[in-house]
């Protein structure tokens, strides 16, 4: 997928040097954030309750969060919690779209893939802002989630885990992979985060809805039908799931426990995947029987709504669901880098929901409504006066201003990822870990009088009063160089108006290959023949191999059919001719990402010159 | 939950199930192809001339192409030792494509690969000691080693097939380009009508310097060489046996050594089909033809071209033959050397078998009876393996 993957190692130094210096940084500030609130409500709890004392305001009376609710708003808070953790690994910054988009979206349709390498190419671009951003959203709806027990702020949680489950599902998951092939609950269909969007919808319902028939309508049901239906799609012939084997190979849930075995991981669990997989190889029929038995019969007696047996099959939905936690998901995180902990905590906590939903629903109103006009206006207007009565800050809740520092957490992550995404150009940072830090200098550059593309000649001098970023091309290179070209060209691009100001030069490096044919060809083949501040120059082999002495450019002729071997190198001179910078200029992986990268660094060193000119 | 809800969802979760199992389990597309393949000459190859015989193999030690190398050898007259003469300056990974001049002076071709998307010329005249570099071509070489060919008659004029089906020629000096042909305008003049031009597959010159272009016909029975008269192109007079009036014919190579142009035709498809060389003299319309060479299913893996109309050919099936102009009839070698890529012919038209391992290159020279291959020279090539990365 063309962008996705910045082409970095995922252990690549700067970038997690970087990382953890930006998380640092920001759980400093969201810290700061909690200190200052914690402070403001202990002092403005002192005052207005006092205050409030002499108004004599009443508290307002509010029911209590049923059940149901508690499980899902707690245990779906723990859940972003920990996923905000994982987050917060060394690796994810790099590694998120190589290591976890992309191999999900690989065997989703084409158009999942492009949608998925859109946002694997924001990502690519901008990892740190990126990776933080995932931290702090998460850990912020988490401890949202957690600390909010009801009222506006606690439902507007629920949103928001909506909004952000449904991103990290399209984009982080590829649609929970449901439009690619082998789709099944054993790996984890729909998708864990689909699973978190949907609790977050319940979370959001409005508290006349506590008190009425839809939790219990809509959760333990609702679960059941979904495990029925995925009772019949592992029962679907043809999907590799009857047999334990194929052709003398694992067959698709094998395959699957095989390749989780020997990730890094404890060896107890290790052998127990192992222990499974070969298991499953011998008897690939009983067990994928078992499995759609058991998901029909629980899913079934969901349905039943009888709380003597749905208390059961919720028991042997448990164990299923850990058995699979356990035995095939690998517990989700382990493997690779995981990024939550998979679909089964997710469903166990929907089920024990469901369960309580359904024991504690109040008993039919006659006319079956919920509430009567009249009490949903009364209700709403009491909450309103209550809001507006001085009294009400008093008696905040320490939750309600925990609440609020979590929603500055979650701004404190999504406002440097979108004033990231507002810029088309990839981070500086990707450049850095490929070629290290612009070297400052100052020092007269050395002159040279060369012809360039057109035929004309071009001194160092004539091009005085300009920033030159200068660089050394073969014009026959068949990898770097054209990577290179293509910075350049698009560093012209970042520096719109003031590329008028910016001299793009590069001299020839072959010692063979450097008459004006070559660079003439180059162009073309670049698009930079029409590139008014690009000029190519070369000269005759001394006139160049003077060049590159004063510049300390490489330019070797390898043997065996092998490319000319050259230093890649940058320089960028300033007005009055002097070498400020010089920069390593290897492109690396040369993807999308790193190309961008260094036009960025390119195009930001021309215009600090230019500034300080 | 009601009865009529609970029927319901169960509806909508099989549905939804027999969707979902649907887009699951959907067979991925397969793609149909009906086109034939035109034959296309192996890279690896030779030409002998008087003042020795080059040969162009690939080499390297890894799948990925970017470790393969191509590499140039050359063997002056009246010696038995090869050299190593790769032309510097480019990665040749695409390819290098030789064009053999008068005395020991060529011209070569590099492939572009990659991101190079034209083609780096470079020529010597001293047999690969010295090199210097030729404007290049301003497009992708056709991939064929009869993409390239050079009139040593006397304009020394450049002729190159790319991988537009165009047909640019150009004066190495000068080095500006022009186009001579297309696909397109030469399938529209009479000649190109009459053979049903599908595809350009050869280049080269008649030894009076009469510019030559060969393709791949629709038609049955004719061989598409064409020779520019004037400006006008027309057939070159090629006129084949009856024997392959209903044979599909494609025209791999056009070589002109030695004052004679030889043309190797693949003639049939599958099981049936034959190599033929058809040698002209100094000018068009004077053409002998040779009897086929039964591929018997296989491919042509390897051709070479030596003195007096000399043809090597090695085929997929681990065969070897060798034809002269003046024999007019096939001669077997004996089992090839392992790993024999091409055969090399020299001023006697006998021929060394190149093997090669790896960076090894192996060099096996017919014993004088005919009858067994004795290992000459080992020339071990240092390949610069991950600088094409």
């Amino acid at each position: 997928m063309p962008g996705m993957n910045s082409g970095l190692n995922v252990n690549d130094p700067t970038v997690v040097a970087a990382f953890r210096s930006a998380l640092l940084h920001q759980g400093l500030i969201a810290l700061l954030i909690f200190v200052v609130l914690g402070l403001a409500w202990l002092g403005l709890r002192g005052f207005l309750t006092s205050a409030a004392r002499s108004v004599g305001t009443a508290p307002v009376a509010m029911s209590a969060e049923p059940s149901w609710r508690a499980v899902l708003r707690i245990g779906f808070g723990i859940l972003w919690v920990f996923d905000g953790i994982l987050q917060a690994q060394p690796k994810m910054a790099v590694g998120l779209p190589s290591q976890v988009i992309e191999p999900i979206a690989a065997t989703s349709p084409a158009w999942v893939q492009h949608a998925v390498n859109w946002a694997g190419t924001a990502w690519s671009y901008h990892p740190l802002q990126a990776g933080a951003a995932a931290v702090w959203i998460q850990l912020g709806i988490g401890v949202w989630l957690l600390a909010s027990v009801r009222g506006p702020l606690s439902r507007l949680a629920g949103v928001v885990s909506v909004g952000w489950g449904l991103v990290v599902w399209v984009f982080g998951e590829s649609f929970g992979g449901i439009f690619a092939p082998g789709l099944t609950w054993l790996f984890g269909a729909p998708g864990a985060v689909l699973v978190y969007a949907i609790a977050g919808a319940l979370i959001a319902l409005p508290e006349s809805a506590w008190r009425s028939r839809l939790p219990s309508r809509l959760l333990l049901p609702g679960v059941g039908v979904f495990l029925v239906g995925m009772a019949l799609l592992q029962a679907w012939p043809g999907r590799g799931f009857w047999q334990g084997t194929a052709h003398g190979k694992p067959a698709t849930l094998a395959s699957m426990t095989a390749s989780m075995a020997p990730t890094p991981q404890p060896h107890l669990l290790s052998s127990w995947i192992t222990a499974f997989t070969g298991f499953d190889e011998a008897h690939g029929f009983a067990v994928n029987l078992f499995v759609v038995v058991a998901l029909a019969v629980i899913g079934v007696t969901f349905l039943s709504g009888r709380p003597r047996l749905v208390r059961l099959a919720l028991i042997a939905f448990v164990v299923l669901s850990l058995a699979d936690w356990v035995l095939i998901e690998d517990f989700g995180f382990f493997g690779g880098l995981g990024t939550d902990p998979n679909s089964m905590i997710p469903f166990i906590l929907f089920g024990a929901a469901g369960y309580l939903a359904l024991v504690s629903a109040p008993e039919a109103q006659p006319d079956g409504a919920v509430a009567t006009v009249s009490e949903r206006a009364a209700s709403w207007q009491s909450r309103v006066r209550a809001t507006l009565a001085p009294g009400s800050l008093a008696t905040a809740s320490l939750g309600s201003v925990a609440a609020i520092g979590a929603i500055g957490t979650i701004i404190l992550g999504a406002v440097p990822m979108a004033a990231a995404q507002a810029s088309p150009v990839a981070d500086t940072i990707l450049a850095q870990a490929v070629d290290g830090s612009n070297a400052p200098l100052d020092f007269a550059a050395s002159p040279f009088q060369l012809t360039d593309q057109n035929g004309h000649q071009v001194s160092l001098a004539s091009l005085r009063g300009k920033v030159v970023l200068l660089t050394f091309l073969d014009p026959v290179c068949t990898s770097d160089c054209p990577l290179i070209a293509q910075e350049f060209k698009q560093a012209g691009q970042l520096l719109k108006t003031d590329a008028r100001r910016v001299e793009l030069v590069a001299i020839v490096a072959n010692p063979v290959d450097y008459q004006l044919g070559y660079t003439q060809a180059f162009d073309r083949q670049e698009g930079l023949a029409g590139v008014r501040n690009w000029l190519y120059l070369t000269g005759s082999l001394p006139e160049l191999q003077r060049v590159w002495r004063d510049y300390g450019i490489a330019a070797d002729i390898e043997p065996a059919g092998a490319m000319i071997g050259h230093t890649e190198v940058a320089f960028a001179i300033d007005q009055r001719g002097r070498v400020r910078y010089e920069m390593g200029f290897d492109p690396g992986p040369g993807t999308t990402a790193t190309e961008s990268s260094f036009a960025a660094e390119l195009s930001d060193t021309a215009q600090q010159l230019l500034a300080s000119s | 939950m009601s009865r009529r809800v609970s029927v319901g969802v169960s509806c909508a979760a099989v549905a939804a199930a027999v969707l979902i199992g649907a887009c699951g389990s959907a067979p991925a597309h397969q793609a149909a192809y009906s086109g034939s393949v035109v034959p296309v000459a192996s890279m690896d190859t030779s030409l002998g001339g008087a003042a020795g015989t080059w040969a162009t193999v690939l080499m390297g030690g890894s799948a990925a192409q970017h470790n393969n190398f191509w590499q140039l050898f050359f063997r002056p007259a009246g010696t038995s030792t090869w050299k190593l003469v790769t032309p510097p300056g480019t990665a040749d990974n695409g390819g290098l494509v030789l064009a053999a001049g008068a005395g020991p002076s060529a011209i070569s071709a590099f492939r572009p690969s990659q991101d190079l998307t034209f083609t780096p010329l470079i020529q010597t005249s001293d047999g690969g000691q010295a090199w210097s570099a030729l404007s290049p071509l301003d497009a992708p070489l056709a991939s064929t080693p009869a993409a390239l060919a050079l009139e040593s008659a006397g304009s020394g004029q450049l002729l190159a097939l790319t991988t537009a089906s165009t047909a640019e020629q150009a004066s190495p000096k000068a080095g500006k380009w022009t186009t001579l042909a297309s696909l397109r305008t030469l399938g529209a003049t009479p000649a190109g009508r009459q053979c049903g031009l599908r595809a350009l597959t050869a280049a080269g010159y008649l030894p009076s310097g009469v510019p030559l272009l060969a393709g791949l016909c629709s038609h049955p029975g004719v061989a598409g060489i064409f020779a520019d008269r004037d400006g006008r192109w027309q057939a070159a007079g090629l006129t084949l046996p009856p024997s392959l009036a209903g044979q599909d014919l494609t025209v791999l190579r056009l070589v002109a050594v030695d004052n004679q142009t030889a043309a190797l035709l693949q003639a049939g498809n599958g099981s049936d089909s034959s190599l033929l060389v058809a040698w002209s003299g100094p000018a068009a319309g004077q053409w002998t033809i040779s009897p086929g060479l039964e591929l018997n299913g296989a491919a042509l893996m390897s051709a070479s071209f030596g003195l007096a109309g000399t043809v090597a050919a090695i085929t997929g099936g681990g065969t070897a033959a060798v034809i002269t102009s003046s024999a007019r009839s096939w001669q077997r070698l004996p089992a090839l050397p392992r790993s024999t890529v091409t055969l090399a012919l020299g001023a006697a038209g006998q021929p060394d078998a190149l093997a090669v391992h790896g960076s090894t290159l192996t060099v096996w020279q017919l014993a004088t009876d005919g009858h067994a291959w004795t290992r000459a020279q080992v020339i071990n090539v240092p390949i610069e393996y991950g600088s094409s990365s």
